[in-house]
């Protein structure tokens, strides 16, 4: 089994400690709000929106932050509101420390003969990437929003971009139906089906953001991304959906409330 | 001798240049200029330290290939109000040029080939120490197909004050237009003391997209039931009373399930994590009107910083 392969089998693990099950994306104020008609429409309803909004604004951060893991971070300066920026933080820093403390090879390994010395070097200095990255956080010299940290933790995982943008989607639609069952919005067993269903929502959303830049330049040097020149089509990221925004910043004024976010 | 600009630039078409200096403790417009379709207009106000500008089109309204360029320079300690008369009316491209007798920018001769140009407005605005922005237009209305954009970047100094307002609505009720616009791309940079600080990026597009038509969302279902969308930017010493109050309002709110949706929504974020970063507030409401009463009333204290009178002028 290769290395990916194995990879893909980990990282979606509903287990992964990040937190992630305390964040309802705004479906919880959503369906607090009124929003969504009836019980039968409104999961495939929110998903749809959610997905579509989520790819367009999160996607070009995964994708240079993947590109340039060395090179040094822009300022996500989308102004997220307070709830997302709170959920968005905190499951970042999670991701960072999930790699340091449970992804790179364990210390007792490190001696084992058929490793390749090369590979011991970039894990090593991934680490110090990883952990210099997070001591900006900390020190909130840098944001450490979930899409950045998704693509450092994929980038020096060693998985590719491509795998990398549609795992992140495909998460956040799983994520998504695992709040609609703790809302008693579906049965617990229509989560495998409208997993299902969305796939090709996934994998069109994923298509058409997946070459969206956040406008850094690139290590290289070459690029110059400005995606508000006028020669724009808008290659950045974007926010697509106004009203969902609007309610996941409403999520703390609900009077009660079970998700975090 | 205010040196806001050396030499006369090259106005392209659609280009303005407004420039509000301060001598004697008064505010005076030193530099104003416009060509066509872009117009401007500045009323005589009994209180000199504010001043009025109307920005208009000729025609009422944007058409396809239309590209507007408006830098305005707001210097230490003076006040500007930026005004529309009537919303923004955006027409569906349309593949002739306007006849004008000025050379149209780069911008606008650019298009793709077999497309109709978009209509583009730019807008570059400097506020010194001790001066404010108060930028208030009407709504933008995309009618059917229409495609807009518009980059708006405000360079700021730490202690000058912003308040942006930007917001949409849905189309020509009279037509049935519900969101029938073909792409709407607004973005609204602000950089305080040379660093940026939010990057406010709104797209709304109508695309059929996703070959499974039960999955696919026009852009009238995903915004429904509201008419308009607003964005509301507040940053400055100016508008501290005013997010105060908003954050009072804000933190009394307590939402129980609710049946259906309210006829109007907002909600308050901070920019960044620095206090003197501002806020910024959205509005959802069902109808425009509602959208800028509440506005009217949530701004209301600017009044004492740019008078009664001058504050009555926006949201009539």
């Amino acid at each position: 089994m290769d290395d990916e392969t194995f990879l893909l089998l980990l990282l979606p693990d509903s287990n992964l400690p990040t937190g992630s099950f305390v964040a309802s994306s705004g479906f919880e104020s959503y369906i607090k709000h009124g929003f969504g008609g009836d019980q039968n429409n409104r999961t495939i309803m929110f998903m749809r929106d959610s997905i579509s909004a989520y790819a367009r604004s999160a996607l070009a951060f995964v994708s240079d932050t993947h590109r340039i893991v060395q090179d040094k971070l822009t300022n996500y300066t989308m102004p997220l509101n307070d709830v997302t920026k709170r959920a968005s933080k905190s499951q970042g820093v999670a991701l960072l420390t999930l790699y340091s403390k449970g992804l790179t090879p364990p210390l007792a390994l490190t001696g084992v003969k058929n490793r390749e010395e090369t590979e011991i070097e970039v894990n090593s200095y991934m680490t110090s990437l990883v952990s210099q990255y997070k001591s900006l956080v900390r020190a909130e010299s840098a944001p450490g929003h979930l899409p950045i940290c998704w693509g450092i933790l994929t980038s020096a995982l060693g998985l590719t971009s491509e795998r990398s943008q549609y795992l992140h989607i495909f998460l956040h639609a799983r994520s998504l139906l695992s709040v609609s069952v703790r809302l008693n919005e579906i049965p617990y067993n229509a989560q495998q089906t409208l997993l299902h269903i969305s796939r090709s929502v996934i994998e069109a959303e994923v298509v058409r953001c997946k070459d969206l830049r956040t406008g850094i330049p690139s290590s290289t040097g070459t690029e110059s991304d400005q995606p508000d020149g006028v020669d724009d089509k808008s290659r950045g990221p974007a926010n697509t959906w106004p009203l969902g925004e609007i309610l996941a910043a409403r999520h703390d004024l609900q009077h009660s409330r079970i998700f975090n976010s | 001798m205010p040196g806001s600009s050396t030499s006369i630039s090259k106005i392209q078409a659609g280009g303005g240049r407004i420039t509000l200096s301060s001598h004697g403790g008064k505010a005076w417009i030193s530099e104003f200029s416009a060509t066509y379709p872009l117009k401007l207009l500045s009323p005589r106000l009994s209180d000199n330290t504010v001043a009025i500008v109307y920005v208009l089109t000729y025609g009422g309204g944007l058409v396809g290939g239309d590209c507007i360029e408006l830098t305005v320079n707001v210097e230490s300690d003076t006040k500007l109000l930026l005004l529309s008369q009537g919303s923004t009316k955006v027409f569906k491209d349309r593949p002739q040029q306007r006849l004008a007798s000025v050379q149209r920018s780069d911008y606008a001769s650019r298009s793709t080939p077999g497309q109709a140009p978009a209509t583009l407005q730019i807008m570059n605005f400097t506020v010194s120490s001790q001066a404010a922005l108060f930028l208030l237009p009407d709504p933008v209305t995309c009618f059917r197909s229409a495609s807009y954009s518009q980059i708006q970047t405000f360079r700021a100094s730490k202690d000058a004050t912003l308040v942006i307002l930007d917001w949409i609505t849905s189309g020509r009720k009279s037509l049935g237009e519900d969101w029938v616009l073909s792409r709407y791309y607004s973005v609204n940079e602000v950089l305080i003391a040379g660093k940026r600080v939010a990057k406010d990026v709104m797209l709304l597009e109508n695309n059929e997209f996703n070959s499974d038509s039960r999955l696919n969302r026009s852009l009238a279902e995903k915004l429904s039931p509201f008419a308009c969308y607003a964005t509301v930017i507040l940053r400055g010493p100016l508008v501290e009373e005013t997010i105060a109050q908003l954050t009072t309002r804000y933190g009394g709110i307590s939402i129980m399930q609710r049946k259906a949706p309210e006829d109007l929504l907002w909600s308050l974020s901070s920019i960044g994590s620095d206090k003197e970063n501002g806020v910024v507030v959205r509005v959802a409401g069902k109808e425009t009107e509602m959208v800028k009463d509440w506005l009217k009333n949530t701004l209301r204290s600017l009044e004492q910083h740019i008078g009664v009178d001058v504050y009555r002028r926006a949201f009539v």
